[in-house]
């Protein structure tokens, strides 16, 4: 009996320590965001905001949920990508507003269309798979007015969301 | 000086010897000797048979058996063979399950540390296995994580490959058990145990990685440790008698 106590509180202990699971919340991951940062297009350097920013997905005709809606101070921003595809194209709108009348749009609109490939990625047992983009390239149709003059792909592979990906000089 | 005391108790000694010539044996040796039963034990785990029949994600069962070497040392082992299906979930929405199925072996020593009144058999054991495992894991259904729900706002995203088998997936690991085996009737044992198991080897790609190994139970992230136990009912083969060898005893002086 003086050599089961010590047994079977071993084997209480080793069944405490088994239940305690440390990977039942998912915080290893996410499938990332595409970080843009805007930059001036003469001093390459300098971030610069842009004037009432509204980004449109163009599939889904709706406004981004990741960044504020028609701010003035945003000099870097967050948009998701379609992980089920291999572009996605957005509505990228400057000094956006609504006409008085027609309710229509008066910003200036350019429209950059992502192209990537997409890829599935286990991250670990409590977050499961994840997408990640490699590849990464952006197109813009050439036109006289666009406001954005420049695009810099910074990071081609896209994992995380901590540093910006692509940079638009305007 | 030296040798004039050597010789004086060589003297001494045989006097002693003459005077132990015929003891008084005031407590006559019992001469009949207990032997004890040397032998094959093997059974089954009660354990798992019963979580397939209440589990239906699950299918298992395992034959233990050892075999006694000395007084207190048996060879033991145990082979099973495991399918189970687990699921992971974040929150309500489900992330992905995954079915293991294989087989193991698990090899290695257990040393009774109970010592048995007269004529009892049971044992309070500790002892050590080297196990191996070769399975497959199949990624039965799994979505793509995504707390960004604008592209698709009631649900993640389906995977692409799904149903998906990784074959060919082998494990070993240490196991460290702990054990209890009680004579129930004659030769026949019921036994449980708790073993925790250090992973050496485990092969896995990136693509998915192993979860979930039978034999050694789940994986936890970052860590070399898993928990399992069994409940065990077995029969004892009795092959041999040996009698206990008895421990010298230091005769007291008076």
């Amino acid at each position: 009996m003086k050599k089961l106590i010590p047994i079977l509180l071993l084997t209480f202990l080793i069944g405490y320590f088994a239940s305690c699971e440390k990977d039942d919340i998912c915080v290893d991951g996410d499938t990332p965001l595409l970080v843009i940062g805007f930059f001036d297009a003469i001093d390459t350097t300098l971030s610069k905001d842009v004037p009432a920013l509204r980004i449109k997905e163009i599939i889904l005709d709706s406004i981004v949920n990741t960044i504020t809606d028609r701010s003035s101070s945003l000099d870097s921003i967050v948009i998701p990508l379609r992980i089920d595809a291999t572009s996605t194209s957005f509505a990228f709108i400057t000094n956006s507003a609504d006409d008085a009348e027609t309710e229509a749009e008066t910003g200036d609109i350019d429209t950059l269309t992502i192209n990537y490939e997409s890829r599935e990625a286990f991250v670990s047992k409590a977050c499961g798979f994840v997408g990640n983009y490699d590849n990464l390239s952006i197109t813009l149709p050439e036109s006289d007015d666009n406001w954005i003059q420049d695009i810099t792909i910074v990071q081609q592979t896209i994992e995380n969301s901590t540093n910006i990906h692509v940079k638009i000089f305007h | 000086m030296s040798r004039y005391f050597t010789s004086l108790f060589v003297i001494f000694l045989c006097f002693s010897a003459f005077g132990q010539d015929k003891p008084i044996d005031l407590q006559p040796k019992d001469t009949i000797e207990y032997k004890q039963e040397y032998g094959l034990r093997v059974g089954i785990d009660l354990n798992r048979p019963l979580l397939s029949f209440l589990d239906e994600d699950y299918t298992g069962f395992e034959i233990v058996g050892d075999y006694r070497l000395t007084q207190k040392m048996y060879l033991a082992a145990e082979l099973g063979n495991e399918e189970k299906t687990l699921f992971e979930d974040v929150g309500n929405s489900p992330l992905y399950n995954y079915t293991s199925s294989g087989s193991y072996i698990k090899l290695g020593i257990d040393m009774n540390t109970y010592e048995n009144w007269y004529g009892m058999n049971n044992a309070i054991t500790v002892g050590g296995r080297y196990a191996f495992s070769s399975f497959s894991q199949t990624l039965n259904e799994y979505t793509i994580f995504d707390s960004n729900r604008f592209f698709n706002p009631d649900g993640f995203l389906v995977g692409a490959q799904e149903g998906e088998e990784f074959s060919g997936r082998s494990a070993s690991w240490l196991e460290f058990v702990l054990g209890l085996k009680a004579e129930l009737f004659a030769n026949i044992y019921v036994g449980m145990s708790a073993r925790l198991g250090f992973l050496i080897t485990n092969s896995e790609e990136e693509r998915f990685p192993n979860l979930w190994i039978p034999g050694f139970n789940r994986i936890t992230d970052g860590s070399n440790f898993g928990v399992s136990y069994n409940y065990s009912i077995s029969y004892f083969i009795p092959l041999y008698k040996k009698s206990k060898k008895k421990k010298e005893e230091v005769p007291e002086e008076e």
